[in-house]
């Protein structure tokens, strides 16, 4: 989306609000009511049927505002942080004759292990300063204990931050009742403890247990982890590329347990968009099956190994197409038009040969040295009949990846100048002055 | 009272089995105060419930098994305390503080068998706060059957309808969802059912002492209203005289059936004395005409004197002579035969002129000059010696049509067979 879509709006407050990406597509500017294109937070579309966070701030009683601003804002819990938290079904414990907005309890949607959980959270807003209590939706099972829960016992209410805090550690307790609930299958509690041994996976796990397949009613799990890859060195330009706010890199490996002896495994990778572009697209990656017989402590190091090996050969890439473009501006100096500074995939040059001048243009692919780079041939003379410069597109030339820099250099002008002859009499037999 | 939907436990030990039910019941009054108590509230509200538990056994014998008892814990709800405020007994971690709550209950602690809260619009379910402190609630009172009662105010968008519901929940071993089905007795459909007087005891002071005041006047020192007590020696004054009567009713009853018996006999000793009495009669008046022609002197109203029959006294043989200037009727005893059904011996007369039987006598006697059995002869109708059918259809003719009147009865009743002149006895037809 271009900036000049954006509706000149005259109200700050709703540019503000587009700037942090929090108003809802298709919503109407507060100033002049017209309908505005903006970009949906994190990539995600909002549903038609869910309210907008400023919209249930709205609806909230005022002082209990500052709470849920940060519930809603930044409420990041859990491993798929790239969710925000969110808050539906607004209702009021006061009676109808009380003018709003006066509600105080909600419903949060909490994401979870590839599920979302919906607790009720009950405040009372004659009482603002009293913490709140709540209600585990169909976990009536889940019972946390108080005592660990300090953030409640200790509730102050003037904290922005407190009912977030509170929904975190109850959240720390409520993956423990998740995790006895493996207690149910003594394949999937083996599976549960060879994980938590390793501290790459074990402190970045998501379990939801007691699922029940709905074919066969068996017990059934999902686990959700959060794999160690270091995301930190792939390129800034990679991640810029795109037009969704980035968010926190992550990839998450979901590997669901349809039967309690694990002979049904399906495991699926989630990659941040900004990771997923950089790799190449969700085509780019493709994970291997569940062996069968197999478990998760050798399966999730192997799929974190072809991940790594991913993004390193992609910041490897990077490097060498860096390495690239710096041997091409030794190599050809004041022949070099323009490249690209900041990725280096592009690269044009202004050569001439016996007064015929042309143009170079070198394209890098993203998983160069290993993929060959495409030179293109064009004419500053000859036109096509469509208009264009007449050019021809070479891939196939003398090219080894394993050479440096410097050699693909020499090896690519020994070739212009082998080429050019031919480009040139193409040029004069096809193109037209 | 409403029954159970949820059983506690049930074992059977071989020869029989018991069933534990619980159930829950509020008056009408406390529930309504509850319910005004929440509903003015501008935010959740919460109180203690106020009431006792009774058991009741039931003992079932049925075919399947020798016995089983029936165990029905009732709590039944008296009265509620509300708290003013949340967070009145209890702290942010939902921890009790045992002075506050003792000093909302006092001296009512004994007293609490539940709690209860309102919030408007949430889900009926117990929250966990709730939880926590109905945990600490059940130990700190002693109560392992605590109850707690749940009202959820649900309100439409536009306010336009409100629907107060309410769940008692009674959980169980760190189970939090198990309810019981809550009555209140008498909120329905009076016009239907029966109004129903609530078994909850009324605990109003006022109301006690009252009673105690002027409890003499009606009251008993047993405790039982007088007027009772009256009523109930006239029923069974009233009983004594219906039994009485049942019995004189009974012995007046036997004696007029056996008088009955007496006058149906006698009626047929009449009947019987009329008919010997007419045949004699006739008969003279016919010997009378055949031997003395100028002998007319027959006595007259022969039918009317023939009805003059003695009701008691020793049989007599019937006179052969008649009397001569006799001006009073004969009198006749007349004697059943000491068996009736002898008559059924008796030879049946024939029709004159019959071939092949003796013919039919003319007098009173069957020809061998005895008389007696003329006497003897039930009236069928077969002494008809005037007609000169056949033999059966005489017999048809006679017992048909010629039968007296007064010994109908006796005819319908069975007519005995008759002893053929050859020996033989037959039965009437249509017997």
């Amino acid at each position: 989306m271009k900036e000049e879509d954006l509706h000149q709006s005259k109200d700050p407050a709703s540019l503000q609000l587009w700037m942090t990406g929090l108003m809802r597509p298709e919503m109407s500017c507060t100033s002049c009511q017209d309908n505005v294109l903006l970009r949906p937070l994190h990539g995600r579309v909002w549903k038609m049927n869910s309210l907008s966070p400023e919209v249930a701030l709205s609806r909230i009683s005022p002082e209990l505002r500052p709470l849920l601003c940060s519930v809603v804002r930044n409420g990041r819990v859990g491993l798929d942080s790239s969710s925000c938290l969110r808050i539906t079904d607004l209702k009021s414990g006061c009676t109808s004759l009380v003018p709003g907005p006066c509600c105080d309890r909600f419903k949060l949607h909490i994401p979870y292990a590839g599920e979302t959980l919906k607790w009720d959270i009950i405040f009372n807003a004659k009482d603002p300063e009293l913490p709140p209590d709540f209600i585990f939706g169909e976990d009536a099972d889940f019972q946390p204990e108080p005592s660990e829960l300090p953030h409640l016992a200790s509730w102050d209410a003037g904290k922005p931050e407190c009912l977030l805090q509170l929904v975190k550690e109850l959240l720390q307790q409520y993956h423990q009742y998740q995790c006895q609930r493996l207690r149910d299958s003594s394949r999937l509690l083996f599976e549960y403890d060879s994980l938590l041994e390793d501290p790459n996976y074990g402190r970045s796990m998501e379990i939801y247990a007691g699922l029940k397949n709905s074919w066969t009613g068996e017990f059934s799990a999902r686990f959700l982890l959060k794999l160690p890859v270091d995301f930190s060195n792939i390129p800034i330009y990679l991640l810029k590329d795109t037009a969704l706010d980035p968010g926190e890199d992550v990839a998450l490996l979901s590997v669901s347990f349809e039967d309690a002896e694990a002979t049904q495994v399906f495991p699926k990778l989630y990659l941040s968009p900004s990771i997923e572009h950089a790799l190449g697209g969700s085509s780019a990656l493709h994970i291997p099956a569940f062996p069968s017989g197999g478990c998760l402590i050798d399966y999730v190091p192997q799929v974190c190994q072809l991940l790594t090996n991913k993004v390193q050969y992609v910041i490897q890439g990077y490097h060498k197409r860096r390495e690239y473009i710096a041997a091409f501006l030794s190599h050809f100096g004041m022949g070099v038009v323009e490249y690209d500074a900041v990725g280096f995939t592009k690269l044009t040059l202004l050569l001439m040969w016996k007064d015929f001048c042309f143009l170079v243009h070198v394209d890098l692919p993203l998983y160069f040295p290993r993929d060959q780079p495409t030179l293109t041939f064009q004419s500053i003379y000859h036109f096509t009949s469509s208009g264009q410069l007449y050019s021809q597109v070479q891939k196939s030339y003398p090219y080894s990846p394993r050479w440096d820099g410097n050699e693909m250099a020499k090896r690519a002008k020994a070739y212009f100048k082998s080429f050019i002859p031919q480009f040139q009499e193409g040029a004069f037999a096809n193109g037209k002055l | 009272m409403g029954r159970l939907v949820y059983s506690a436990c049930a074992k059977d030990c071989g020869l029989g089995a018991y069933v534990s039910i619980m159930a829950a019941s509020i008056s009408g009054y406390t529930f309504s105060s509850v319910c005004y108590h929440s509903a003015n509230s501008n935010s959740d509200h919460e109180g203690f419930l106020l009431g006792e538990v009774r058991q009741e056994e039931t003992l079932s014998i049925s075919d399947s098994h020798i016995g089983s008892s029936e165990f029905l814990n009732v709590i039944e709800v008296h009265n509620h305390e509300p708290c003013t405020q949340l967070f009145s007994f209890y702290d942010y971690a939902g921890n009790i503080n045992e002075e506050n709550l003792n000093r909302i209950l006092k001296d009512r602690r004994k007293n609490v068998i539940g709690w209860y809260r309102f919030r408007r619009n949430t889900q009926q379910q117990m929250s966990f706060r709730e939880q926590v402190i109905h945990k600490q609630l059940t130990h700190i009172l002693g109560i392992p059957d605590l109850v707690f009662l749940l009202f959820s105010f649900i309100s439409t968008a536009n306010s336009s309808t409100h629907a107060l519901e309410y769940v008692l929940f009674r959980p169980n071993r760190n189970k939090y969802n198990q309810r019981i089905s809550l009555s209140i007795p008498n909120l329905g459909n009076t016009s239907q059912q029966e109004y129903k007087v609530s078994s909850v005891p009324n605990t109003s002071k006022n109301y006690a002492s009252v009673i105690k005041e002027h409890g003499t006047e009606f009251f008993d020192k047993d405790g039982v209203m007088k007027d009772i007590r009256a009523i109930f020696q006239v029923y069974s004054a009233l009983q004594e005289r219906v039994q009485a009567v049942c019995c004189e009713v009974d012995q007046s009853e036997r004696v007029k059936e056996k008088i009955q018996e007496e006058v149906n006999k006698l009626k047929k000793e009449i009947a019987l004395r009329k008919r010997n009495s007419a045949e004699e009669e006739r008969r003279l008046q016919e010997a009378a005409v055949v031997m003395l022609p100028d002998n007319s002197a027959l006595p007259d109203s022969s039918h009317s004197s023939l009805t003059q029959v003695m009701l008691s006294g020793p049989s007599v043989e019937p006179s052969l002579e008649r009397p001569v200037n006799s001006s009073s009727p004969p009198i006749y005893s007349t004697t059943l035969p000491p068996d009736s059904p002898s008559a059924i011996l008796l030879p049946r007369p024939q029709a004159v002129g019959s071939p092949g039987h003796p013919s039919p006598s003319l007098g009173l006697g069957n020809g061998d000059g005895s008389s007696s059995d003329s006497l003897n002869r039930q009236a069928t109708g077969q002494e008809d010696q005037e007609d000169d059918e056949d033999s059966s259809e005489y017999e048809n003719l006679v017992s048909e049509q010629l039968q007296p009147p007064s010994l109908t009865e006796t005819v319908l009743l069975g007519r005995p067979a008759t002893l053929w002149p050859d020996g033989d006895a037959h039965s009437p037809p249509g017997s």
